[in-house]
């Protein structure tokens, strides 16, 4: 079954999404390529947990006006199976990516009142201090409690909000775009990235947004619980018997994104699809799932679609 | 929906009036009736609140939509607001000894200057002064091992001595100088003086996040403070934002990227407190 979305056909099918547990910080520096950094360093080798411990990416760049300290801004998603596992890569990639570069200070980007759990990050990157940290505290009576601590480094001080908001959230919306050549491919993927950027609260965890090489569950080898997906692949697709590429199509690219919540996640698919869908070339879009059996999210294309 | 109710002093007196039943708090599901009928102290003697204070306006059921407004000269009228947890007092003019003491939440505003003690012990709310402070501002009272525990407070002019001794939580904020003797016994808490503080600033200070930036420079630093570093520290902003956007001072904006001097002390008593100089 299928349907046509701006001429193109799209496979009425559904993204399947897991649940994960994920978070949002705001790195703060005192230039934009400082935050950048920062946030590039930490959410290097983090595109899947199949490999990765978590996932995470670059969410939005803040703006001096609506940064917590009035300097520019990365806000950055990480997430992670579980609240402890999430909470472990946390902590070590802020030690040792955002601690360690110049100028940055850490802010919790998921307010208490839409978190789940507030993680004790801040609380433990604390004892670097070795004793000099200091704990800062404001609004206390009179505005919103926050508590922060102040730790004492080679540069000067390093500031972190004393917890992180976290929550249950979706992991693996997904959607494949096929086009005639590699280059008409790569180009409607990149306009769906730029589309799902418009998308508060998503994040694209592989490089540039975009993953070429989409993996299928088990391989011939016994030692490897991943490997490339087969029925996706162009270059065989003469040679491989269950292979699904169209008539037409000589490239395919997976476009996968972590978010907060379904609905969101479900609005970045349609308007990535969408925008995919009005570049020349792209033939055909579907998704991947596992016929439904391990996800907990069936994120249809068609309501995708419909929710833009 | 906010009510107001005007309280116009009947002219000075030099007999100063005890009057803490001028909260919302307790104004709130009262009659207009009943709370001109109120107790206060005159010296020694108990009156009702109408021999002194005429009462005009709309009484709210609930303290939080209370609005009191005191017409005139009230410096002899003490304890206003004291221990109130919600609504909003206004004083045209200048307010008596004891303005929000131990007050939880509501705000209060003082067109004129404050005596002493405004604000001792308070644990949360927001009291705005703007023309000078008293002294012992933010204060624990006498024999009192915690002074203010949360809340806000912020002068436009000066204070006098002893400003936030004991404090324990929460913020004052002086635009103008302070007197002697200013976070005297502080264990936490900030505060923030765009004059210059008196002798003995942060005198027997323990710390505990406590600190005192002074953006006017300080004139006698105790012995028992250690000089570390000039520094930016990116917390200050978060204040100073705060102050500029909550509270409207524009003059905290201006600091935002300036250096400071970080003192640690007080040396005599170990603490660990800061005094941040600009």
């Amino acid at each position: 079954m299928s349907f046509i979305h701006n001429g193109v056909e799209i496979e009425d099918t559904f993204a399947e999404g897991f649940s994960m547990w994920g978070s949002r910080i705001i790195i703060t520096a005192s230039s934009q390529k400082w935050a950048d950094i920062a946030a590039t360093t930490m959410t290097g080798f983090a595109t899947s947990v199949i490999a990765c411990d978590c996932e995470a990416g670059i969410e939005s760049f803040i703006a001096p006006d609506d940064s917590p300290d009035g300097r520019p801004g990365t806000a950055v998603m990480v997430y992670g199976f579980s609240r402890g596992k999430l909470s472990a890569s946390m902590l070590n990639r802020l030690g040792q990516c955002v601690l360690t570069c110049p100028t940055t200070a850490v802010y919790n980007g998921l307010p208490e009142e839409a978190a789940d759990e507030m993680l004790d990050i801040g609380k433990s990157v604390r004892f670097f201090g070795d004793g000099y940290q200091v704990k800062m505290r404001m609004g206390d009576g009179w505005q919103q409690r926050q508590r922060f601590w102040r730790i004492p480094v080679m540069q000067g001080e390093f500031l972190i909000e004393e917890k992180i908001g976290a929550k249950k959230a979706v992991a693996g919306g997904n959607f494949l775009v096929m086009g005639d050549t590699e280059e008409n491919t790569l180009k409607a993927a990149e306009a769906s990235i730029e589309a799902i950027k418009t998308v508060p609260g998503i994040i694209t965890p592989f490089p540039g947004g975009l993953c070429r090489s989409g993996s299928k569950v088990g391989s011939t080898y016994s030692f490897l619980k991943a490997s490339t997906n087969t029925p996706f692949c162009p270059s065989i697709k003469n040679s491989f018997k269950e292979s699904k590429i169209p008539e037409g199509v000589n490239s395919v690219i997976e476009v996968v994104l972590n978010g907060l919540d379904e609905p969101s996640v479900m609005r970045a698919m349609g308007l990535g699809i969408d925008a995919a869908t009005e570049v020349e070339g792209v033939k055909s879009i579907t998704a991947v799932n596992f016929d439904g059996k391990l996800g907990k999210f069936k994120m249809s294309l068609r309501k995708s679609l419909e929710g833009i | 929906m906010i009510k107001k109710i005007v309280l116009t002093p009947k002219g000075f007196s030099s007999i100063p009036i005890e009057a803490d039943v001028i909260s919302p708090d307790v104004f709130a599901g009262k009659t207009l009736k009943e709370i001109r009928n109120l107790p206060i102290h005159y010296g020694n003697e108990e009156i009702e609140m109408k021999e002194y204070i005429h009462a005009q306006g709309k009484v709210a059921e609930t303290p939080e939509n209370q609005m009191i407004v005191i017409d005139g000269d009230a410096r002899h009228i003490k304890q206003i607001g004291t221990k109130m947890t919600s609504g909003r007092i206004v004083v045209q003019g200048w307010a008596g000894m004891h303005l929000g003491a131990q007050m939880s939440g509501g705000d209060i505003t003082v067109t004129g200057n404050a005596l002493d003690w405004v604000g001792a012990e308070m644990k949360g709310g927001l009291i705005r002064i703007l023309g000078d402070a008293g002294n012992l501002l933010g204060a624990a009272y006498r024999g009192s091992s915690e002074g203010m525990t949360g809340g806000c407070i912020a002068v436009t002019g000066s204070a006098g001595i002893e400003m936030g001794s004991f404090m324990r939580r929460g913020m004052i904020v002086v635009l103008g100088d302070t007197g002697d003797f200013t976070g005297v016994h502080m264990n936490g808490g900030e505060i923030f003086i765009f004059g210059k503080p008196g002798k003995r600033v942060g005198a027997q200070a323990r710390g505990n996040g406590g600190f005192i930036a002074c953006f006017g420079g300080v004139n006698d630093m105790l012995p028992t403070y250690r000089f570390d570093t000039t520094y930016t520290p990116v917390f200050m902003r978060l204040y100073l934002k705060e102050l500029y956007e909550k509270l409207g001072l524009s003059t905290a904006a201006q600091f935002i990227d300036t250096p400071m001097k970080r003192y640690r002390g007080d040396l005599a008593v170990g603490g660990n407190a800061e005094i941040l100089v600009a």
